[in-house]
């Protein structure tokens, strides 16, 4: 039309540089250099602190020499390892379960394996300590039932702490397992029966093989999350259960030098990362955040050269599972038709029971009468939460707790927002990277990014600060509102902003009126998600925060270690319904993402 | 006559036009230059110095394959991309570092892209608020336009409610309410089943003689393109191989390329024998002798001829021009018969003929004469 004036050519210089300053990849910059500051080069300086003895190597050869910590190191693996086999078993079959449940039933399953997920560690650990304590239900239940005649220890052990862990981790393999069990075409299910296959078959050579890469990840995330863990061996676990991630605390606190903390850190890290990268390199990066590639041009060269190599791959493994597992299951095929999904109905209802169990406990002994933990409470009372809301103590640490989730959720979602955009909307190239870099420290255990910030925050004099706290929270939040933005950013139609753009609607207005609508349920959980991560975090706040400093996990913390009380069954169960209420804001978010 | 109505309609409110950006007269559409215009994905080029000169007011619709590069020239044209090369130019003026949303053009889409949030209304008049039109111009002239595209008792129904057809034309409303000097439409009906798009086309093209756009459409759909089109442009890999009018693209086209992708076609390679004019006589690998018009200039000892399924005729007796073939498929198509016939020399031929009374459906292995005249060849250059 008549004000399409051009006015380009005469001045080539201004308009180039106009159009790089249009270049949605300058988007990244902020969330970038906040990350580069704040995450990677603590991580960095971390590396030249352990390598600072005498020789590069001395500390490490002290980690490798003395058993204490080199036992400890082969016990974490093996540990992991078994949490993550037990998370598989139970996992696979509750995810098959809610695929193929409809209605009341699946979103009730659903429900119970999304609310524990996003319910703080601590607080899951803390009704696993309740359920099996000594005066717990379950000792409860075995005297009533004649087996036992005192309470027996079922806590500090090894059997508490693969039960604690896997229970913690289980929500984590299920929606991972979850995720490519509902991107299954139906039709396969039905071709395969059409030609032929049995029930099992069709697990065997179509469901199974076609979810294999869910399974391989959900396995590597729950055994990578394991081989980081701290809150739940320490509290379930007994001496002989000491995890690697555990001496670094301990050695925090009684400083034995600069140097070999370092060191045991940078193992823990090394040994994750080489873990992640494997993973990465067999089924790409994607796995960590459970999303599509984000790179549309490495996209066709990768599918070019992967379906050969992999098939390559794949060769061996399935000849020896076809020769095992097969025959196995033809075995297993004589039983009557019924068992294989009483099975799956038995063990994803176990699954339920153990993850749903320990909260109802806990917020039924909430409001006991009771000075101790006792279950069933011999009297109902209020006297608990009065004790809450009137403790000066905890309040405090509440206060502090939400200023600094809010404060943290606002950082997390400006930088994670726009660095979504960035990723989603420009065509930079190394943008896997980037986005690998983004989302990088969901995987690195919480400890070693505690450790490696502890001499930052001391000598800026962040520590014990709001500010502080809020910032090295958004280290783990900016992760979670970059994947779930991306997410609905890559779910936005281009063509709708095309459609805006070419009536006449300026880039602000396309955005207004078209990308944020269709984005705002997804930017409003990336808002309540990046404000829980910050409100239960509590391993960086044990190494960031001051004596004068409490915040709620922290005060949870410190009261487990000193003494069971029904306060901390409150606080619990106020968790539970903050984290009800935010399932239930972001539900259509939810839905919208099992749905794709 | 419906065309009367709606030209009456328009020249009876002539409030209107004062504030569209556009003169109020008939062909009010822009000239559009593509010169020498170069798009690069990576190593891949998608359009390889296109040009293309287009008259202010002409419904020129682009033709290719998938991939041909149809689209991107699509979306240089809107600025949903920047060219690597070249110029674009509307009615004069080089419009690559104009923003899409100051082109002022108007869009199809093959999805719609309808705002599932607005109504129908809201969404047709969105351009106009974009433009910020005052709130009793933009009803009115939102109401004209859904009149014109008879969806005016759909204003207040959200796009979901309707059926594909519906939402057609309510982004087709949406695309004309500014009287943009330039439409773009990329395969707007191809999510349509046949009897709807046959009929839509038809409607586009009064449409188009209504508003006087120009339109730049594209289709790889050959039929469409040879219904509504005032020329077609026809794409191949990235280049613009043929531009023409219907006719002439259909008749007379000028690679095998084109021949074969628009319409049937039976391709004879032949050896020329004797030239006269822009006859020429060529003689089959069989030894059969017949005649093929070619344009002026086309030399050579060999020639690849086109002959149209439909020239082809079946002869009770052998002609001087006929052949000898064994039939071997016939399907009764309805209107037609698709007859598929082997020479002797094993080349196979497709003839189309009309269903009439005299004609009986051949038996599968029959022999048959087939012939056609010097007019109904036409030699490839």
């Amino acid at each position: 039309m008549t004000d399409a004036t051009p006015t380009a050519a005469p001045l080539p210089a201004r308009t180039a540089l106009a159009q790089r300053l249009k270049n949605p990849a300058l988007l990244l910059v902020p969330a970038v250099v906040f990350l580069a500051l704040i995450y990677v080069f603590p991580l960095i300086d971390l590396f030249r602190v352990s390598m600072s003895g005498p020789t590069w190597s001395t500390y490490f050869e002290r980690v490798f020499s003395v058993p204490l910590y080199w036992e400890s190191l082969l016990r974490t693996m093996q540990i992991a390892f078994t949490v993550a086999c037990l998370c598989v078993l139970l996992g696979y079959p509750t995810a098959l379960l809610i695929h193929r449940t409809r209605g009341l039933t699946q979103i009730l399953i659903a429900t119970a394996v999304i609310l524990p997920y996003f319910i703080a560690i601590l607080i899951r650990t803390y009704a696993w300590m309740v359920l099996l304590g000594r005066n717990g239900p379950i000792n409860k239940l075995l005297q009533m039932l004649g087996l036992i005649d005192t309470p027996i220890g079922l806590l500090f052990n090894r059997g508490s702490v693969l039960l604690g862990m896997t229970a913690v981790l289980l929500p984590l393999m299920v929606l991972t397992i979850y995720a490519s069990v509902s991107r299954l075409d139906q039709g396969l299910t039905r071709a395969a029966l059409a030609s032929g296959a049995g029930p099992l078959a069709v697990f065997w050579r179509v469901l199974l093989p076609l979810t294999l890469p869910g399974i391989g990840a959900g396995f590597l995330l729950v055994f990578v999350a394991g081989i980081g863990f701290f809150i739940t061996p320490t509290l379930l676990g007994g001496p002989g259960d000491q995890m690697f991630a555990m001496h670094i605390t301990q050695q925090a606190d009684s400083i034995t030098g600069e140097g070999f903390l370092q060191a045991l850190a940078v193992v823990l890290l090394v040994i994750t990362l080489i873990v992640v990268g494997i993973a990465g390199r067999i089924m790409g990066f994607e796995f960590i955040w459970g999303g599509g590639k984000m790179d549309a041009g490495a996209r066709s060269r990768a599918a070019a050269r992967k379906p050969a190599a992999r098939a390559r791959r794949r060769g061996p493994g399935m000849v020896i599972a076809d020769l095992l597992g097969w025959p196995i299951l033809r075995i297993m095929g004589r039983l009557p038709a019924g068992w294989g999904r009483w099975t799956v109905r038995g063990m994803g209802g176990f699954v339920v029971a153990t993850l749903v169990i320990p909260i109802i406990v806990v917020m039924i002994i909430s409001f006991s009468k009771a000075s101790y933990l006792t279950f069933p409470p011999p009297d109902w009372s209020m006297r608990w939460y009065e004790k809450f809301f009137s403790d000066s103590n905890w309040m405090t640490a509440f206060w502090n707790s939400l200023a600094i989730a809010c404060l943290s959720a606002v950082i997390s979602v400006s930088l994670g927002a726009t660095a979504a955009m960035g990723i989603v909307r420009s065509d930079i190239r190394y943008k896997s990277a980037l986005m690998l870099l983004l989302v990088s420290p969901m995987i690195v255990p919480p400890v070693v990014l505690g450790l490696s910030l502890y001499s930052l925050f001391l000598n800026v004099g962040l520590t014990g600060t709001y500010l502080g706290l809020a910032a090295a929270h958004a280290i783990g939040g900016i992760p979670i509102v970059v994947v779930i933005v991306a997410a609905s950013l890559q779910a936005v139609d281009r063509r709708l902003e095309q459609g805006a753009a070419v009536h006449g609607a300026s880039p602000l207005t396309v955005f207004r009126t078209v990308t944020l609508p269709a984005i705002a349920p997804g930017l409003g959980a990336a808002i309540f998600f990046a404000f829980l991560h910050s409100f239960d975090e509590l391993v960086l706040s044990l190494f960031l925060s001051s004596p004068r400093m409490k915040t709620l996990p922290l005060m949870l913390w410190a009261d487990i270690n000193y003494q069971l009380n029904p306060v901390l069954a409150v606080v619990s169960t106020l968790e539970v319904l903050l984290v009800v209420g935010g399932i239930i804001l972001a539900r259509p978010v939810l839905a919208r993402g099992r749905a794709a | 006559m419906q065309i009367q109505a709606r030209r009456a309609m328009r020249s009876e409110s002539p409030d209107v036009q004062p504030v569209s950006t556009a003169p109020a007269q008939q062909a009010i559409g822009s000239s559009i230059s593509v010169r020498s215009v170069v798009k690069k994905y990576g190593a891949f080029v998608a359009a390889d110095r296109v040009s293309l000169e287009i008259e202010p007011g002409e419904f020129v619709t682009l033709l290719g394959p998938s991939g041909s590069g149809k689209t991107t020239l699509l979306n240089l044209l809107a600025g949903f991309q920047n060219i690597d090369g070249g110029d674009i130019l509307v009615d004069g003026r080089p419009i690559q570092h104009v923003p899409t949303h100051r082109r002022g053009f108007g869009m199809v889409f093959q999805s719609y892209a309808l705002f599932p949030n607005m109504t129908v209304a809201q969404n047709v008049g969105f351009p106009l608020r974009m433009a910020r039109m005052d709130r009793a111009m933009t009803d009115r002239r939102v109401a004209e336009t859904l009149e014109m595209m008879r969806l005016s008792e759909h204003a207040q129904k959200l796009p979901s409610q309707m059926s594909g057809g519906q939402q057609q034309r309510v982004a087709i409303a949406r695309a004309i309410v500014m009287r943009p000097k330039v439409v773009l439409m990329d395969e707007p009906l191809s999510a349509l089943d046949r009897r709807l798009r046959e009929s839509i086309q038809i409607e586009l093209r009064e449409l188009h003689q209504t508003i006087g756009s120009t339109i730049l459409f594209v289709t790889h759909d050959q039929s469409e393109a040879l219904t509504m089109s005032d020329r077609i442009a026809v794409m191949d890999a990235g280049h613009i191989v043929q531009v023409d009018r219907p006719v002439e693209i259909y008749r007379r086209p000028q690679s095998r390329f084109v021949a074969s992708f628009v319409g049937e076609s039976n391709l004879i390679d032949a050896e020329v024998i004797q030239r006269k004019g822009k006859v020429l006589t060529l003689r089959t690998p069989g030894g059969h002798v017949f005649e093929a018009a070619s344009r002026d200039g086309v030399h050579g000892k060999r020639a690849t001829v086109l002959v149209r399924p439909e020239r082809i005729r079946i002869h009770d007796q052998p002609t001087p021009h006929s052949m000898p073939a064994t039939v071997i498929s016939a399907l009764f198509l309805g209107e037609v018969l698709r007859i598929e016939v082997r020479l002797d020399d094993g080349q196979t031929l497709l003839i189309r003929c009309s269903d009439t009374s005299e004609i009986t459906l051949p038996q599968v292995g029959q022999k048959l004469q087939i012939g056609w005249g010097a007019a109904d060849g036409w030699v490839l250059s």
